[in-house]
């Protein structure tokens, strides 16, 4: 063999190296490649996810916030509607209030008118149902200065009834001549102490008190009564 | 001959090696900045349903407005029919005196 075999031989042997080394660089290269996809593509899924899971944790949290607010606006709407209801409620009782100033107030425009009569027997049934609930030999009246004159009018006769009803003897009235209770309300006193007629009767040692007048009666009647009129108004 | 030329195969892998490891270490960063990119995105849907639900909360509060004034309407004229008798029955309530 030749010089030039040798060197022939050796050119190809440095070609057949060069050329693997071509392929195994190129194989590097692309192995590379596939490394950064596969890398790059864990590592923004991972990131996605977590930012996935951050924004639906957020939309969560808004939409609790949603729920939580409309939850509260409902409420006060319904607040709003039971307060209307309450007014109403407390207008009916208003009105009723207003009402009984009428039963306790003609008998000053005309003594001999049917309300006058109305008004006085009324006084009488108070006094006597008062009476029943006492059971006192001896009571302490009190009414208003304006219905002193038929109070008198009415207490043998109530005295008299109670005694009846009761099979006793008649009880001894007195009549607080000192303390009266409030007079009727009216536009300068609106917010004063104010009394639409009635009596309140005590026994002697004021340890009893029967209050019987309208206005008692009234919130007695509107308490016991409130849910019938709420079924009455709202079904 | 020169002895170092055989050394460009070599050579050549070097350099293949080292730009292998250049492009993997290059992936943390191109994953950074698509997720930067998806954050972005994100947001923005986000904040776009965030304006979408005011709005639309916004109407919900002005119809339930509504119908509560509504409601209330009704309420006050039903029961102004019947409000004569209840102060009526209240009024005779007080007025009937059981002895």
């Amino acid at each position: 063999m030749n010089d030039a075999d040798v060197s022939k031989q050796i050119q190809q042997m440095v070609r057949f190296i060069r050329q693997e080394a071509e392929e195994k660089a190129n194989e590097i290269s692309v192995s590379a490649e596939e490394e950064f996809n596969i890398e790059k593509l864990q590592l923004v899924e991972a990131d996605k996810k977590k930012i996935r899971q951050e924004y639906e944790r957020k939309e969560r949290q808004v939409e609790i916030r949603k729920k939580i607010e409309y939850s509260m606006q409902l409420n006060a709407s319904r607040i709003k509607v039971l307060q209307a209801q309450d007014d109403v409620i407390s207008s009916m009782k208003e009105a009723a209030s207003k009402e009984l100033l009428n039963v306790s107030h003609h008998h000053h425009l005309n003594l001999l008118s049917h309300h006058h009569h109305e008004y006085r027997n009324l006084l009488k049934d108070l006094i006597v149902q008062c009476l029943l609930r006492l059971k006192e030999p001896s009571v302490l009246l009190r009414c208003r200065k304006d219905d002193l004159h038929l109070v008198e009018h009415e207490l043998d006769s109530a005295a008299q009834e109670y005694a009846e009803k009761a099979n006793v003897d008649p009880p001894e009235i007195i009549v607080d001549n000192q303390v009266y209770l409030p007079p009727g309300p009216t536009h300068h006193n609106s917010h004063d102490l104010y009394c639409s007629g009635g009596v309140v009767l005590a026994s002697r040692d004021g340890k009893i008190v029967c209050e019987n007048t309208l206005d008692a009666r009234l919130d007695v009647v509107f308490r016991k009564k409130l849910p019938e009129i709420r079924r009455q108004l709202f079904g | 001959m020169d002895p170092f030329k055989g050394q460009g195969g070599i050579q050549m892998l070097l350099i293949a090696e080292q730009e292998a490891q250049h492009i993997v270490s290059n992936a943390k960063d191109e994953a950074e900045r698509e997720a930067t990119e998806y954050r972005s995105h994100i947001e923005e849907e986000y904040q776009k349903s965030i304006s979408e639900n005011t709005g639309s909360s916004g109407s919900n509060v002005k119809r339930l407005e509504e119908e509560t004034n509504a409601k209330i309407k009704n309420l006050k004229k039903s029961t102004s029919k019947v409000s004569s008798e209840v102060v009526d029955m209240l009024l005779k309530y007080v007025t009937n005196i059981k002895t």
